[in-house]
């Protein structure tokens, strides 16, 4: 009876990570639609196609550059670069389109001179791509330190235009729900989709670059054995994934509407693991371009249960991707395995028990992903009805001028703390003389402390900690949402300094910590009133 | 006893030893701060400990030296590592959580008892280094026994790790204020403590591959794996060996990281240091289809590294542009390295024998 089954994926091996791709994003979606109402909403749908249009862009272009077998680290880079880059120069007031054209030139120029080290200077692919990456986000920071509007009025045509789905308009009017609709970006991601299917799987250099890549490297040397233009093919592919990442980079900078150099920070990861997903074996010479739609697919609706499921942490996203893309590589390993095992037809009993013992200890470990995969669902649902508190709160803006004007009437030390996992907005002013007040927007409290404490702390920070030299920086980060923002202002022996910092972060320096925990065993709790 | 001809040190010996790239970027680079950087060599004694902008070099480089040693072997197998920071940070998230559990309830944030940890120090140390080596025994699984790419595979702990870490310390930036623990990356013994752990690292290391067959294993595994298979190797049980020893290496320079800065910070301890360990080995030589590796060669690589950081915050370039010096660097070292542009120089030089 499972005959048929069989020999349907056997003939059909090609398609099944495509195939079960395809399957797990529409069951996901499923799921997530059966759960929570909020999914059903068809712009809900289509949102998944808005969010991630950037994704979908850059994973075409990382498609074929897997193909060929070698790899391409520095989208995330030249993403950045071009948010930076094309905000600047919006800024200085460069004709939109002008900039547009600029930018996709410099992605293909950076993807032309990376592919020209790999395949001229025989670099590793990876170290090149690297250095490509490093070099273009250091570029950005060279550009801006800060993170700069776009506000021009074509970028915000392109990236604010709704466009309607045809016969879905109706429905969704009938309903009572707004028209769902996709922007301009989505419609490019496609038509770049459309296009990139056609050159991979019906003309020359599609098949030149399927030839290249596979069989660690030797495919690539048959290629060339056989007349394939194999120099120029890669060059192309590497300079089209320049274009794409800079085609990426528009797209997300029209998403949010700003450029900074700290944009899209691991980027890479997600698009190769969404080509993965796609079934594109990361040896290259096989997978299909539209897998990696269903990879990005997947990689979407991952991001919205876990933000629909809410009391789940935005890493879930990370060690989910991370779990799929073992399960799809494992799956991958195993056909592959199978495929040379048919290949070497003198297969003695001790190769087939060794190959046996291989697929037993990948099934086990796929085996116990999945275990772990469905343990981690009923935590995560168990989760979900313990904590019921809202996982976001807004960060209000440090009370600069209340604590300068208790600095004036005497106060040694003002310190205000806000965000924080209960969203707090304290703001102390510890006095010489001992007393300790305290405000948080609502109640206030007032303290008695011993001076010779205040003194002590004000010694030990000024001599142990140099608040008053140039150890102590400010560097305010964009707190998370579960770390406190600090703001401090010490005035002592006629000096005073102010620093506000976000807490935590590894580039703090110690001193500041350690400032902070001696300020903090001063400070009484604030109570809200009864 | 009759001298041979052949001096016992010529210019050639030099050129073609391994450590001579490595040291003539490390000074060039020592060369530039001696020129723009006032103070730079200047060496203090602070109460019989040194300090200085030189020693800062060692003791920051710490965590990617002890990273390199470990990748040193991994690259030699023709593999990498790209878990390595995402390990850092797991690892720095065991020892976090077990100093300062009640950080997990988002209660005593600020643990001000210098004295104070939940766990003893060995318990806490061990663990960390426990889970840290078994993060590398997965990797070793993954690479030898189902055969997945060794980028492909190590990605994947690279993309989920550093989730995992913040799992571990449920998202929060874990504050240490354990005074012992805080030895491990400030304390100083004339040098800094950081620095006779790479050292002790180090010497096993070199020890155990050189005084006995292990690195000749490790070296034949990299060149052809398939014939050290049929020549009686375990090249299976040699690849895990190398992957679960990084990941130990990692944990220990977790431990470093997070006493530096005194916080297990799961998102950011050990970003992009894969990266740092990775070109310090390429620096130092070693190839990276695999093959003959030189530790201490990989050693002067990471104090490249770091020299070049160290010198371009001197000179005030700020963070995150000193990417792009450092890319600019890496691309001349790997140049210079390439077969093209050595070629290139043999071709000069034999042609000037013959005119």
């Amino acid at each position: 009876m499972l005959r048929p089954v069989s020999n349907f994926f056997s003939k059909n091996r090609n398609y099944i990570p495509l195939m079960s791709t395809a399957f797990l994003a529409l069951a996901a979606y499923g799921i997530g639609a059966y759960f929570f109402a909020g999914m059903r909403n068809p712009q809900v749908f289509f949102n998944l196609f808005r969010n991630s249009s950037f994704l979908l862009i850059s994973g075409i272009g990382m498609t074929l550059v897997i193909l060929t077998g070698g790899i391409d680290l520095s989208v995330s880079g030249v993403v950045a670069l071009t948010s930076v880059a094309s905000a600047v120069l919006l800024r200085e007031g460069w004709n939109p389109w002008g900039v547009i054209l600029l930018m996709l030139a410099m992605g293909m120029t950076l993807g032309a001179l990376m592919g020209s080290s790999i395949v001229y200077l025989k670099v590793q692919p990876f170290i090149a791509t690297l250095a490509g990456m490093w070099f273009a986000r250091g570029m950005c920071f060279f550009i801006s330190d800060n993170v700069v509007a776009i506000d021009d009025r074509v970028f915000q045509i392109l990236g604010k235009t709704k466009i309607l789905i045809p016969g879905l308009t109706e429905l969704a009017v009938k309903q009572g729900n707004p028209a769902p609709y996709i922007s301009i970006p989505v419609v490019v991601a496609f038509a770049l989709l459309i296009i990139v299917i056609y050159v991979a799987h019906y003309t020359r250099l599609g098949r030149t670059i399927y030839a290249i890549g596979g069989n660690e490297g030797r495919n690539e040397q048959s290629a060339r054995l056989m007349g394939l233009p194999v120099d120029r093919t890669k060059m192309f592919v590497y300079t089209f994934n320049g274009f794409c990442s800079a085609l990426a980079g528009l797209s997300f900078s029209l998403f949010v509407a700003s450029g900074h150099g700290l944009y899209a920070s691991g980027f890479e990861l997600d698009v190769i693991a969404s080509v993965v997903m796609g079934g594109t074996m990361l040896t290259g010479g096989a997978g299909y371009v539209f897998g990696t739609f269903f990879g990005v697919l997947v990689l979407a609706v991952t991001q919205a249960l876990i933000q629909f499921i809410g009391t789940l942490s935005s890493w879930w996203t990370k060690i989910v991707i991370g779990v799929l893309t073992l399960i799809f590589i494992g799956v991958q390993t195993i056909l592959a395995n199978r495929k040379e095992g048919r290949q070497n037809l003198p297969a003695t009993s001790a190769l087939v028990a060794a190959r046996r013992r291989q697929q037993r200890l990948a099934f086990g470990i796929v085996a116990l992903v999945l275990i772990g995969i469905f343990s981690f669902s009923r935590f995560g649902l168990a989760s979900q009805t313990e904590t019921t508190e809202s996982a976001q709160c807004e960060i209000k803006p440090f009370r600069e001028e209340e604590a300068a004007s208790l600095i004036t009437d005497g106060a040694a030390i003002v310190y205000n703390r806000t965000a924080g996992p209960e969203c707090v907005d304290e703001l102390f002013a510890i006095y010489p003389d001992g007393r300790v007040t305290g405000n948080d927007g609502v109640n206030s409290v007032e303290e008695k402390v011993d001076p010779a404490e205040v003194e002590q702390a004000l010694v030990q920070i000024s001599d142990e900690y140099k608040w008053f030299t140039d150890a102590i920086y400010g560097r305010y980060l964009t707190p998370c949402r579960q770390c406190f923002a600090h703001y401090v202002s010490i005035s002592y022996q006629g000096q005073e300094k102010t620093v506000s910092q976000v807490d935590g972060t590894a580039s703090m320096p110690a001193g500041y910590t350690l400032t902070l925990a001696v300020i903090r065993s001063l400070l009484p709790d604030i109570n809200p009133a009864p | 006893m009759k001298t041979t001809a052949r001096p016992a040190f010529t210019w050639r010996d030099i050129t073609e030893s391994r450590l001579f790239f490595p040291i003539l970027a490390f000074s060039l680079i020592l060369l530039f701060d001696f020129i723009f950087i006032p103070r730079f060599f200047v060496i203090e004694n602070r109460d019989g400990n040194l300090h200085g902008s030189l020693i800062d070099i060692f003791r920051n480089g710490s965590t990617v030296m002890l990273l390199a040693i470990g990748m040193t072997l991994v690259i030699a197998t023709g593999g990498v590592d790209l878990s390595v920071g995402a390990t850092m940070a797991i690892a720095a998230s065991v020892a976090g959580i077990l100093m300062n559990p009640s950080a997990l309830n988002n209660e005593v944030f600020f643990v001000t008892d210098p004295n104070y940890t939940f766990q003893p120090l060995w318990i806490v140390i061990t663990s960390a280094l426990l889970v840290a080596t078994l993060c590398g025994l997965w990797n070793g699984a993954l690479v030898a026994y189902m055969r997945i790419q060794p980028m492909v595979a190590t990605l994947i702990l690279m993309i989920s790790g550093r989730g995992i870490a913040q799992l571990i310390t449920n998202g929060l930036r874990v504050q240490i204020t354990y005074k012992p623990y805080a030895f491990i990356g400030q304390g100083w013994i004339i040098l800094p403590f950081s620095l006779y752990l790479v050292a002790i690292v180090l010497v096993l290391t070199w020890f155990m591959t050189r005084k006995t067959a292990i690195g000749m294993f490790i070296e034949s595994v990299g060149i052809n794996f398939r014939s050290s298979f049929y020549s009686g190797i375990d090249e299976k049980r040699i690849k895990l060996l190398v992957y679960t020893f990084c990941g130990f290496c990692a944990g220990i320079a977790g431990l470093v990281a997070s006493s530096n800065v005194r916080t297990s910070d799961a998102s950011n301890i050990g970003l992009t240091t894969e990266l740092d360990a990775i070109l310090a080995v390429v620096i130092g030589g070693t190839s990276m289809s695999g093959g003959r590796f030189s530790l201490l060669a990989s050693m002067i690589g990471a104090l490249v590294m770091q020299a070049i950081t160290q010198s371009m915050y001197a000179i005030g370039v700020p963070a995150f542009a000193l990417q792009a010096i450092k890319a600019v660097v890496v691309i001349f070292v790997i140049l210079l390295f390439s077969e093209q542009v050595r070629s290139f120089f043999q071709r000069i030089s034999t042609q000037k024998k013959e005119v």
